[in-house]
Protein backbone atom coordinates (compact mmCIF):
# COMPACT_ATOMS: atom_id res chain seq x y z
CA UNK A 1 0.00 0.00 0.00
CA UNK A 2 1.54 3.29 -0.96
CA UNK A 3 2.33 5.43 2.32
CA UNK A 4 -0.21 8.25 1.86
CA UNK A 5 -2.87 5.61 1.98
CA UNK A 6 -0.96 4.03 5.05
CA UNK A 7 -0.89 7.24 6.31
CA UNK A 8 -4.93 8.48 5.54
CA UNK A 9 -5.43 5.04 7.24
CA UNK A 10 -3.31 5.40 10.39
CA UNK A 11 -5.60 8.89 11.17
CA UNK A 12 -8.98 7.47 10.80
CA UNK A 13 -10.68 7.68 14.06
CA UNK A 14 -13.90 5.39 13.67
CA UNK A 15 -14.03 2.56 15.71
CA UNK A 16 -15.20 0.21 13.29
CA UNK A 17 -11.48 0.71 11.03
CA UNK A 18 -10.03 0.47 14.21
CA UNK A 19 -8.16 -2.75 13.63
CA UNK A 20 -7.38 -1.65 10.08
CA UNK A 21 -6.12 1.93 11.58
CA UNK A 22 -3.38 -0.38 14.27
CA UNK A 23 -2.17 -2.07 11.22
CA UNK A 24 -1.64 1.07 9.09
CA UNK A 25 0.31 2.50 12.15
CA UNK A 26 2.33 -0.64 12.51
CA UNK A 27 2.91 -0.71 9.29
CA UNK A 28 4.43 3.02 9.24
CA UNK A 29 6.88 2.09 12.28
CA UNK A 30 7.98 -1.44 10.56
CA UNK A 31 8.55 0.13 7.14
CA UNK A 32 10.19 3.27 8.32
CA UNK A 33 13.89 2.76 7.31
CA UNK A 34 12.42 2.07 3.53
CA UNK A 35 10.29 4.93 3.52
CA UNK A 36 13.36 7.00 4.96
CA UNK A 37 15.64 5.63 2.17
CA UNK A 38 13.07 6.01 -0.34
CA UNK A 39 12.97 10.01 1.20
CA UNK A 40 16.31 10.33 1.02
CA UNK A 41 16.64 9.02 -2.96
CA UNK A 42 14.22 11.72 -3.34
CA UNK A 43 15.21 14.69 -2.12
CA UNK A 44 18.50 16.57 -1.98
CA UNK A 45 19.63 14.68 1.32
CA UNK A 46 23.34 13.32 1.32
CA UNK A 47 23.24 9.62 1.03
CA UNK A 48 24.90 7.39 4.30
CA UNK A 49 29.07 7.59 3.81
CA UNK A 50 30.40 3.85 4.30
CA UNK A 51 33.09 3.18 7.17
CA UNK A 52 34.79 0.39 8.24
CA UNK A 53 33.55 -3.25 8.10
CA UNK A 54 33.20 -4.65 11.29
CA UNK A 55 32.28 -1.74 13.17
CA UNK A 56 29.70 -2.14 16.26
CA UNK A 57 26.75 -0.91 15.46
CA UNK A 58 25.98 2.37 17.81
CA UNK A 59 29.90 2.81 18.33
CA UNK A 60 31.23 6.34 18.23
CA UNK A 61 34.37 7.08 16.76
CA UNK A 62 35.28 10.59 17.87
CA UNK A 63 38.52 12.74 16.39
CA UNK A 64 39.20 15.98 17.88
CA UNK A 65 41.38 18.31 15.92
CA UNK A 66 42.73 21.88 16.97
CA UNK A 67 42.70 24.50 14.21
CA UNK A 68 45.49 26.99 16.47
CA UNK A 69 43.52 29.58 16.14
CA UNK A 70 43.63 30.14 12.39
CA UNK A 71 41.02 29.35 9.89
CA UNK A 72 42.15 26.20 8.00
CA UNK A 73 39.61 23.13 8.67
CA UNK A 74 40.68 20.13 9.99
CA UNK A 75 43.76 21.85 11.77
CA UNK A 76 46.19 19.43 14.02
CA UNK A 77 44.51 15.97 15.56
CA UNK A 78 45.01 16.12 19.27
CA UNK A 79 42.42 13.33 20.54
CA UNK A 80 41.01 10.06 18.76
CA UNK A 81 38.52 7.82 20.22
CA UNK A 82 39.48 5.92 23.76
CA UNK A 83 42.51 8.13 24.35
CA UNK A 84 42.49 10.05 27.64
CA UNK A 85 41.77 13.64 28.56
CA UNK A 86 43.61 16.17 27.54
CA UNK A 87 44.66 19.44 29.47
CA UNK A 88 42.49 21.69 26.91
CA UNK A 89 39.12 21.82 28.43
CA UNK A 90 37.64 22.54 25.35
CA UNK A 91 38.95 19.24 23.24
CA UNK A 92 37.64 17.52 26.37
CA UNK A 93 33.97 19.33 25.99
CA UNK A 94 34.24 18.57 22.09
CA UNK A 95 34.70 14.72 22.62
CA UNK A 96 32.60 14.36 25.69
CA UNK A 97 29.56 16.65 23.79
CA UNK A 98 29.82 14.42 20.98
CA UNK A 99 29.64 11.19 22.91
CA UNK A 100 26.62 12.67 24.93
CA UNK A 101 24.98 13.47 21.68
CA UNK A 102 25.48 9.77 19.76
CA UNK A 103 24.35 8.41 23.42
CA UNK A 104 20.91 10.08 22.93
CA UNK A 105 20.60 9.37 19.14
CA UNK A 106 21.54 6.03 19.32
CA UNK A 107 20.23 4.50 22.27
CA UNK A 108 17.12 6.47 22.19
CA UNK A 109 16.03 6.75 18.60
CA UNK A 110 18.53 4.13 16.97
CA UNK A 111 19.86 6.72 14.73
CA UNK A 112 23.77 5.40 14.49
CA UNK A 113 25.76 8.71 13.90
CA UNK A 114 25.08 11.71 11.50
CA UNK A 115 24.20 9.63 8.48
CA UNK A 116 22.93 6.69 10.06
CA UNK A 117 25.18 4.51 8.93
CA UNK A 118 28.09 5.08 12.01
CA UNK A 119 29.72 8.57 10.39
CA UNK A 120 33.14 8.83 12.72
CA UNK A 121 32.43 12.29 14.59
CA UNK A 122 34.87 14.99 13.61
CA UNK A 123 35.14 18.17 15.72
CA UNK A 124 37.42 21.09 15.58
CA UNK A 125 38.48 23.34 18.38
CA UNK A 126 40.27 26.83 18.57
CA UNK A 127 39.03 27.77 15.07
CA UNK A 128 40.35 31.52 14.63
CA UNK A 129 41.25 34.42 16.54
CA UNK A 130 38.37 35.09 19.07
CA UNK A 131 35.75 33.96 16.80
CA UNK A 132 32.37 33.66 18.24
CA UNK A 133 30.84 31.03 16.49
CA UNK A 134 30.15 27.63 16.25
CA UNK A 135 29.23 25.63 12.67
CA UNK A 136 28.80 22.36 10.75
CA UNK A 137 30.44 22.36 7.84
CA UNK A 138 28.62 19.40 6.23
CA UNK A 139 31.88 17.34 7.42
CA UNK A 140 32.61 18.23 10.85
CA UNK A 141 31.50 20.82 13.95
CA UNK A 142 34.02 23.80 14.48
CA UNK A 143 34.19 25.64 17.20
CA UNK A 144 35.48 28.95 18.15
CA UNK A 145 37.38 30.53 21.70
CA UNK A 146 34.68 33.79 21.84
CA UNK A 147 36.48 36.84 21.88
CA UNK A 148 36.72 36.86 25.71
CA UNK A 149 34.30 40.12 26.24
CA UNK A 150 31.10 38.74 25.12
CA UNK A 151 31.19 35.44 24.10
CA UNK A 152 33.54 32.56 25.92
CA UNK A 153 34.53 29.23 24.28
CA UNK A 154 31.46 27.60 22.33
CA UNK A 155 32.26 23.88 23.54
CA UNK A 156 30.98 25.38 26.94
CA UNK A 157 27.39 24.26 26.02
CA UNK A 158 26.31 20.97 25.74
CA UNK A 159 23.49 22.24 23.56
CA UNK A 160 25.27 24.32 20.99
CA UNK A 161 27.47 20.98 20.68
CA UNK A 162 24.72 18.62 20.11
CA UNK A 163 22.95 21.86 17.85
CA UNK A 164 25.83 21.39 15.50
CA UNK A 165 25.85 18.00 14.91
CA UNK A 166 21.65 17.81 14.05
CA UNK A 167 22.29 20.24 11.49
CA UNK A 168 24.32 17.19 10.70
CA UNK A 169 21.31 14.55 10.62
CA UNK A 170 19.43 17.22 8.85
CA UNK A 171 21.50 17.29 5.92
CA UNK A 172 21.74 13.65 5.90
CA UNK A 173 17.50 13.15 6.11
CA UNK A 174 15.13 15.82 5.47
CA UNK A 175 17.44 18.19 3.78
CA UNK A 176 15.80 21.29 4.71
CA UNK A 177 16.98 24.05 2.69
CA UNK A 178 18.78 26.50 4.84
CA UNK A 179 16.25 29.83 4.42
CA UNK A 180 13.15 31.22 4.63
CA UNK A 181 10.92 28.83 6.56
CA UNK A 182 12.36 25.73 5.90
CA UNK A 183 15.72 26.75 7.05
CA UNK A 184 13.85 28.27 10.73
CA UNK A 185 12.75 24.38 10.65
CA UNK A 186 16.22 23.68 10.14
CA UNK A 187 17.60 25.52 12.98
CA UNK A 188 14.34 24.66 15.37
CA UNK A 189 15.35 21.02 14.77
CA UNK A 190 19.12 21.90 16.40
CA UNK A 191 17.96 23.58 19.05
CA UNK A 192 15.29 21.19 19.82
CA UNK A 193 18.02 18.20 19.96
CA UNK A 194 20.28 20.28 21.50
CA UNK A 195 17.91 20.62 24.23
CA UNK A 196 17.22 17.15 24.57
CA UNK A 197 20.61 15.91 24.07
CA UNK A 198 21.35 17.57 27.40
CA UNK A 199 18.26 17.21 29.17
CA UNK A 200 19.13 13.22 28.80
CA UNK A 201 22.54 13.85 29.52
CA UNK A 202 21.31 15.36 33.03
CA UNK A 203 18.65 13.21 33.34
CA UNK A 204 16.45 16.38 33.56
CA UNK A 205 12.58 15.72 32.89
CA UNK A 206 10.43 18.66 30.52
CA UNK A 207 9.74 20.37 33.77
CA UNK A 208 12.76 20.63 35.44
CA UNK A 209 15.16 21.35 32.30
CA UNK A 210 15.97 24.97 31.67
CA UNK A 211 15.04 24.59 27.57
CA UNK A 212 18.05 27.10 26.78
CA UNK A 213 20.47 26.86 24.24
CA UNK A 214 23.64 27.70 24.93
CA UNK A 215 23.62 28.86 28.72
CA UNK A 216 26.97 29.81 29.75
CA UNK A 217 28.46 31.08 26.72
CA UNK A 218 27.95 34.83 27.67
CA UNK A 219 30.44 36.28 29.67
CA UNK A 220 29.16 37.53 32.99
CA UNK A 221 29.74 41.29 31.51
CA UNK A 222 26.39 40.38 29.26
CA UNK A 223 22.94 40.55 30.28
CA UNK A 224 21.50 37.44 29.23
CA UNK A 225 21.15 33.43 30.01
CA UNK A 226 21.66 32.38 26.99
CA UNK A 227 21.24 32.23 22.80
CA UNK A 228 17.59 31.34 22.91
CA UNK A 229 15.10 29.99 25.34
CA UNK A 230 12.53 27.74 23.86
CA UNK A 231 9.87 28.13 26.83
CA UNK A 232 10.24 31.77 26.38
CA UNK A 233 11.30 32.63 22.81
CA UNK A 234 12.56 36.61 22.98
CA UNK A 235 13.37 36.29 26.21
CA UNK A 236 17.39 34.76 26.55
CA UNK A 237 19.28 38.19 26.71
CA UNK A 238 18.46 41.52 27.20
CA UNK A 239 21.67 43.30 26.60
CA UNK A 240 23.00 47.13 25.79
CA UNK A 241 25.74 45.73 23.23
CA UNK A 242 23.73 43.09 21.83
CA UNK A 243 19.92 44.22 22.04
CA UNK A 244 17.14 42.39 23.08
CA UNK A 245 16.59 38.98 21.63
CA UNK A 246 14.70 39.32 18.63
CA UNK A 247 13.17 35.11 18.46
CA UNK A 248 9.00 35.67 18.10
CA UNK A 249 7.04 32.87 19.82
CA UNK A 250 3.73 33.14 17.38
CA UNK A 251 3.23 33.70 13.79
CA UNK A 252 2.09 37.12 14.64
CA UNK A 253 5.48 37.88 15.36
CA UNK A 254 6.77 36.43 12.05
CA UNK A 255 9.96 38.42 11.16
CA UNK A 256 10.18 39.16 7.11
CA UNK A 257 13.72 40.16 6.87
CA UNK A 258 16.87 38.80 4.42
CA UNK A 259 19.28 38.81 7.09
CA UNK A 260 19.96 35.84 8.43
CA UNK A 261 18.71 34.07 5.36
CA UNK A 262 15.59 34.85 5.84
CA UNK A 263 15.64 35.32 9.83
CA UNK A 264 16.23 31.36 10.34
CA UNK A 265 17.84 32.38 13.73
CA UNK A 266 14.71 34.43 14.69
CA UNK A 267 11.70 32.70 13.62
CA UNK A 268 12.63 29.09 14.30
CA UNK A 269 11.21 30.36 17.95
CA UNK A 270 7.79 29.71 17.16
CA UNK A 271 8.51 25.73 16.28
CA UNK A 272 10.97 25.98 19.36
CA UNK A 273 7.74 27.17 21.42
CA UNK A 274 5.97 24.95 19.76
CA UNK A 275 8.05 21.68 20.53
CA UNK A 276 8.31 22.96 24.24
CA UNK A 277 4.67 22.89 24.88
CA UNK A 278 4.14 19.62 23.04
CA UNK A 279 7.34 18.04 25.39
CA UNK A 280 5.33 20.05 28.95
CA UNK A 281 1.81 18.89 28.27
CA UNK A 282 2.98 15.54 27.82
CA UNK A 283 5.30 15.56 30.89
CA UNK A 284 8.06 13.39 32.14
CA UNK A 285 11.29 13.09 29.89
CA UNK A 286 10.88 15.06 26.58
CA UNK A 287 13.10 12.68 24.82
CA UNK A 288 10.82 10.02 25.29
CA UNK A 289 7.37 10.92 23.29
CA UNK A 290 7.53 14.64 22.26
CA UNK A 291 10.93 14.03 21.34
CA UNK A 292 9.76 10.75 19.27
CA UNK A 293 7.39 12.14 17.44
CA UNK A 294 10.09 14.93 16.26
CA UNK A 295 12.75 12.82 15.34
CA UNK A 296 10.23 10.51 13.18
CA UNK A 297 9.00 13.51 11.62
CA UNK A 298 12.70 14.13 10.50
CA UNK A 299 13.65 11.11 9.39
CA UNK A 300 10.66 9.81 8.25
CA UNK A 301 10.56 10.60 5.15
CA UNK A 302 7.25 13.63 5.55
CA UNK A 303 9.49 16.34 4.81
CA UNK A 304 11.40 18.09 1.65
CA UNK A 305 13.56 20.90 0.74
CA UNK A 306 11.17 23.86 1.68
CA UNK A 307 8.51 22.21 3.83
CA UNK A 308 7.39 25.40 5.36
CA UNK A 309 5.77 25.46 9.07
CA UNK A 310 2.23 24.48 7.98
CA UNK A 311 3.78 21.77 6.22
CA UNK A 312 6.15 20.76 9.25
CA UNK A 313 3.10 20.67 11.61
CA UNK A 314 1.28 18.78 9.68
CA UNK A 315 3.64 15.80 9.15
CA UNK A 316 4.23 16.28 13.13
CA UNK A 317 0.39 15.37 12.98
CA UNK A 318 0.83 12.55 10.86
CA UNK A 319 4.29 10.91 13.15
CA UNK A 320 2.07 11.34 16.26
CA UNK A 321 -0.78 9.63 14.90
CA UNK A 322 1.42 6.61 13.07
CA UNK A 323 3.20 6.36 16.85
CA UNK A 324 0.26 6.82 19.04
CA UNK A 325 -3.36 7.10 17.69
CA UNK A 326 -5.36 9.68 16.03
CA UNK A 327 -7.27 11.55 18.92
CA UNK A 328 -4.18 9.90 21.39
CA UNK A 329 -2.84 12.35 23.94
CA UNK A 330 0.47 12.69 21.91
CA UNK A 331 -1.77 14.02 19.11
CA UNK A 332 -3.86 16.13 20.87
CA UNK A 333 -0.63 17.65 22.66
CA UNK A 334 0.98 18.16 19.20
CA UNK A 335 -2.42 19.82 17.24
CA UNK A 336 -2.83 22.27 21.04
CA UNK A 337 0.73 23.34 20.59
CA UNK A 338 0.74 24.31 17.00
CA UNK A 339 -2.34 26.33 17.56
CA UNK A 340 -1.18 27.98 20.62
CA UNK A 341 2.01 29.51 18.48
CA UNK A 342 -0.39 30.54 15.92
CA UNK A 343 0.56 27.40 12.77
CA UNK A 344 -2.29 26.30 10.97
CA UNK A 345 -1.44 22.70 11.11
CA UNK A 346 -4.48 21.97 8.57
CA UNK A 347 -3.16 24.50 6.31
CA UNK A 348 -2.09 23.78 3.00
CA UNK A 349 1.44 23.56 3.82
CA UNK A 350 4.23 21.36 1.75
CA UNK A 351 4.92 18.24 2.73
CA UNK A 352 6.70 15.11 0.90
CA UNK A 353 3.51 12.94 -0.86
CA UNK B 1 29.86 59.02 2.12
CA UNK B 2 29.21 55.80 4.81
CA UNK B 3 29.70 52.35 4.74
CA UNK B 4 27.62 50.19 6.72
CA UNK B 5 28.41 46.60 7.49
CA UNK B 6 25.94 44.19 8.99
CA UNK B 7 26.49 40.84 10.26
CA UNK B 8 23.67 38.30 10.96
CA UNK B 9 23.25 34.63 11.78
CA UNK B 10 26.27 32.51 13.61
CA UNK B 11 24.77 30.27 15.82
CA UNK B 12 23.91 32.99 18.30
CA UNK B 13 21.63 34.37 15.24
CA UNK B 14 22.54 37.97 16.86
CA UNK B 15 22.61 40.71 14.00
CA UNK B 16 25.46 43.54 14.50
CA UNK B 17 26.40 46.52 12.75
CA UNK B 18 29.17 48.58 12.47
CA UNK B 19 29.35 52.33 10.15
CA UNK B 20 31.96 54.49 9.15
CA UNK B 21 31.44 57.93 7.73
CA UNK B 22 34.07 58.22 5.08
CA UNK B 23 34.39 61.88 5.00
CA UNK B 24 35.10 61.92 8.69
CA UNK B 25 38.31 59.71 8.64
CA UNK B 26 41.82 60.89 9.01
CA UNK B 27 42.83 59.36 5.82
CA UNK B 28 39.28 59.61 4.08
CA UNK B 29 40.81 59.63 0.85
CA UNK B 30 42.29 56.04 1.53
CA UNK B 31 39.53 55.00 2.47
CA UNK B 32 37.84 56.78 -0.88
CA UNK B 33 40.29 54.40 -3.05
CA UNK B 34 39.68 51.37 -1.03
CA UNK B 35 36.31 51.50 -1.86
CA UNK B 36 36.69 52.56 -5.55
CA UNK B 37 38.87 49.26 -6.17
CA UNK B 38 36.60 46.63 -4.06
CA UNK B 39 34.88 44.14 -6.97
CA UNK B 40 31.29 45.30 -5.92
CA UNK B 41 30.39 43.65 -9.19
CA UNK B 42 31.28 40.24 -9.35
CA UNK B 43 29.85 39.04 -6.12
CA UNK B 44 27.46 36.41 -7.07
CA UNK B 45 24.88 34.01 -4.75
CA UNK B 46 25.77 31.68 -2.55
CA UNK B 47 24.09 28.61 -1.11
CA UNK B 48 22.94 29.52 2.87
CA UNK B 49 25.44 27.46 5.39
CA UNK B 50 24.41 26.28 8.78
CA UNK B 51 25.41 28.92 11.44
CA UNK B 52 27.80 30.53 9.14
CA UNK B 53 27.53 34.34 9.02
CA UNK B 54 25.84 36.48 6.94
CA UNK B 55 27.27 40.07 5.70
CA UNK B 56 25.73 42.72 4.40
CA UNK B 57 27.71 45.71 2.56
CA UNK B 58 26.32 49.01 1.73
CA UNK B 59 28.37 51.68 0.56
CA UNK B 60 25.86 53.34 -2.09
CA UNK B 61 25.22 52.85 -4.72
CA UNK B 62 26.80 49.69 -3.90
CA UNK B 63 25.46 46.93 -1.92
CA UNK B 64 26.71 43.04 -1.59
CA UNK B 65 25.59 40.28 0.30
CA UNK B 66 28.80 37.43 1.47
CA UNK B 67 28.49 34.60 2.97
CA UNK B 68 31.09 33.65 5.46
CA UNK B 69 33.13 31.68 3.22
CA UNK B 70 33.65 34.60 0.31
CA UNK B 71 34.73 37.01 2.54
CA UNK B 72 38.37 36.54 1.65
CA UNK B 73 41.08 39.28 0.35
CA UNK B 74 39.96 43.25 -0.05
CA UNK B 75 36.60 42.15 1.31
CA UNK B 76 38.10 40.55 4.54
CA UNK B 77 40.18 43.84 4.81
CA UNK B 78 37.02 46.31 4.49
CA UNK B 79 35.14 44.40 7.05
CA UNK B 80 38.23 44.31 9.22
CA UNK B 81 38.94 48.14 8.72
CA UNK B 82 35.11 48.93 9.44
CA UNK B 83 35.06 47.06 12.45
CA UNK B 84 38.51 48.19 13.88
CA UNK B 85 36.68 52.23 13.77
CA UNK B 86 33.90 50.85 15.85
CA UNK B 87 35.91 49.30 18.75
CA UNK B 88 34.24 46.40 20.18
CA UNK B 89 33.24 42.90 18.47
Amino acid sequence: MPPYLLLRLAQVDDPRFAVAAEAARTSLLRDQPVREHRALLSTTARPPVHVAAGRLAGSVDRSIYDAGALTRLPGRRVRTEGTPELTDVAVNEAYDGLGQTQALFWTVFGRDSIDGSGLPLDATVHYGHEYDNAFWDGERMVFGDGDGQVFTRFTVSLSVIAHELTHGITEFTAGLAYEAQSGALNESLSDVFGCLVEQHARGQSAVDASWLIGEGLFTDQVQGLALRSLRAPGSAYNDDVLGTDPQPDHMSGFVDTEDDNGGVHLNSGIPNRAFYLTATALGGNAWERAGRIWFDTLTGGLLHRHTDFAGFARATLTSAAARYGTGSAEWTAVQSSWNRVGVDSAAGGNIAA
Amino acid sequence: MKVIVSRSGGTAGIRLTWEVRVDEQVDALNWADFLGSLPWNDVTDSEPLPDRYLYRIRCAPHEVVLAEPEVNGPWRDLIDRVQAANGRM
